[in-house]
């Protein structure tokens, strides 16, 4: 079946490609929130939304997984498999965009600043989690055990942080989302990046959990 | 859940596999510590409590990758399955163990330790202690939830590692720092906040671990 012949999918698409002109021109031609930082002040509409998004969704595979071990539905399972591939395509872009923006704010690509270092564990672990999808038993097992691991990881993320902010304090000295809205555009400008990633991320999730339905009775028929 | 501790003791004091190669490997690590790091007294002791924990979180994967082995071989895991018991206890009886396996192991490897990399004891060996006894049962904690989620992999040993190595990434910052605090002779108040983070992981992982455990080992 073609992608279009869905017509949710047709919508989807259109809202995201609106949405993404609109990103686009803001991160383009909007005056960067922070002034000082030039042009690259204005990776902040795509690092922070990106972010935000996928801690979201990592919070979903731990939900997703609590359900699953509670009902043992299969729905659950694949939705926090979704999430978990989903999450993760997003935690690769926090750390590719964090290190573009620290580079200008702070002088250094790394600045170990906790959100980014959470980010980088928790984006080890999921990458662990899908060697435990792959190689951690028979389906149903891996299933249970993914679940229970999607727990543990959301449950490790504040007790990270916290680590890594006291671990160097004279090193954390970040400026916070707050302290960029100077202008009277970034607040808007912010939001509809946060909605351009959020239909971004959402559609992918409905997509990846259609295929992996689909392989399930591809594989019944077989 | 006393039996289920009586029966791990049982049969480490019978095969003494956990044991011995944790403190042999233990030792040897030291060993190349000492051999790699060719550095003055000042550098040595600042550098220590990160290593002395490298030793520690890789001497603790040996154990945590034979906890559950006399349930997989010999098709002991039918047998587990089918036993009335709570499995959640059968969890929590395995970190108990392990922990005293650990903290003997770490007793025996702190001394060359100290001795290889010449650095001196004038801290609070209680202190140290207490620090040792939190983040060893933060490394079990994980460790055992870690080698039960892979029970049935045919490459347990590699996802044990792949795993358990970065879920711990705060225990390895909280027990490093507030060890760098102890050997500075600091007072109580200056890290206690790392003894706070290990107590609540180490509370946090067992309590998820007792719970979820139940649900994850089944048929």
């Amino acid at each position: 079946m073609h992608f279009f012949s869905r017509k949710i999918n047709k919508t989807h698409f259109m809202i995201v490609l609106i949405l993404s002109i609109v990103n686009i021109l803001i991160i383009l031609f909007l005056d960067p929130p922070n002034r000082a930082q030039g042009i690259f002040g204005n990776i902040f509409y795509i690092h922070v939304p990106v972010a935000w998004t996928a801690f979201l969704i990592y919070f979903f595979v731990m939900i997703s997984g609590i359900l699953f071990l509670i009902n043992k539905d299969l729905f659950w399972d694949y939705l926090g498999h979704a999430c978990a591939e989903v999450g993760t395509l997003f935690m690769f872009l926090v750390l590719v965009t964090g290190p573009i923006w620290a580079k200008p704010a702070w002088g250094y690509y790394w600045p170990w600043e906790p959100r980014l270092a959470t980010s980088l564990v928790l984006f080890i672990i999921y990458l662990g989690y899908f060697m435990l999808r792959e190689f951690g038993g028979s389906p149903q097992q891996v299933s249970r055990y993914a679940a229970a691991l999607g727990i543990i990881a959301f449950l490790d993320v504040p007790i990270i942080f916290i680590s890594v902010k006291f671990w160097l304090p004279e090193m954390q000295s970040h400026p916070q989302v707050g302290e960029y809205f100077n202008g009277p555009n970034s607040l808007p400008s912010l939001l509809i990046a946060y909605s351009f990633f959020s239909f971004i991320a959402f559609s992918s999730l409905m997509i990846r959990y259609r295929v992996s339905t689909l392989c399930l009775s591809e594989n019944n028929d077989l | 859940m006393l039996l289920l501790i009586w029966k791990e003791i049982l049969c480490e004091l019978r095969t003494k596999q956990i044991i011995s190669t944790m403190v042999l490997f233990g030792l040897t690590i030291s060993l190349m510590f000492a051999l790699s790091f060719n550095l003055n007294k000042e550098v040595l002791r600042l550098i220590s409590p990160g290593l002395f924990w490298i030793a520690i979180l890789f001497c603790s994967i040996l154990g945590i990758n034979r906890v559950f082995s006399y349930e997989i071989e010999g098709n002991g895991y039918w047998t587990w399955i089918g036993a009335p018991i709570d499995r959640g206890l059968v969890y929590i009886s395995k970190v108990i163990v392990l922990v005293i396996f650990l903290l003997l192991s770490e007793i025996i490897i702190a001394i060359p330790f100290f001795v290889f990399l010449n650095i001196k004891a004038d801290f609070s060996i209680f202190q140290f202690l207490t620090i040792l006894i939190f983040g060893t049962i933060s490394i079990i904690s994980i460790g055992c939830l870690v080698s039960g989620l892979t029970l049935r992999s045919k490459i347990k040993g590699n996802l044990i590692s792949v795993l358990f190595l970065p879920i711990s990434t705060p225990v390895i910052i909280a027990a490093v720092k507030s060890t760098e605090l102890v050997f500075d002779q600091k007072p109580l108040k200056e890290w206690s906040f790392w003894l706070l983070i290990l107590i609540t992981f180490s509370t946090i992982f067992c309590l998820t671990g007792y719970l979820i455990f139940n649900y994850i080992i089944e048929e």
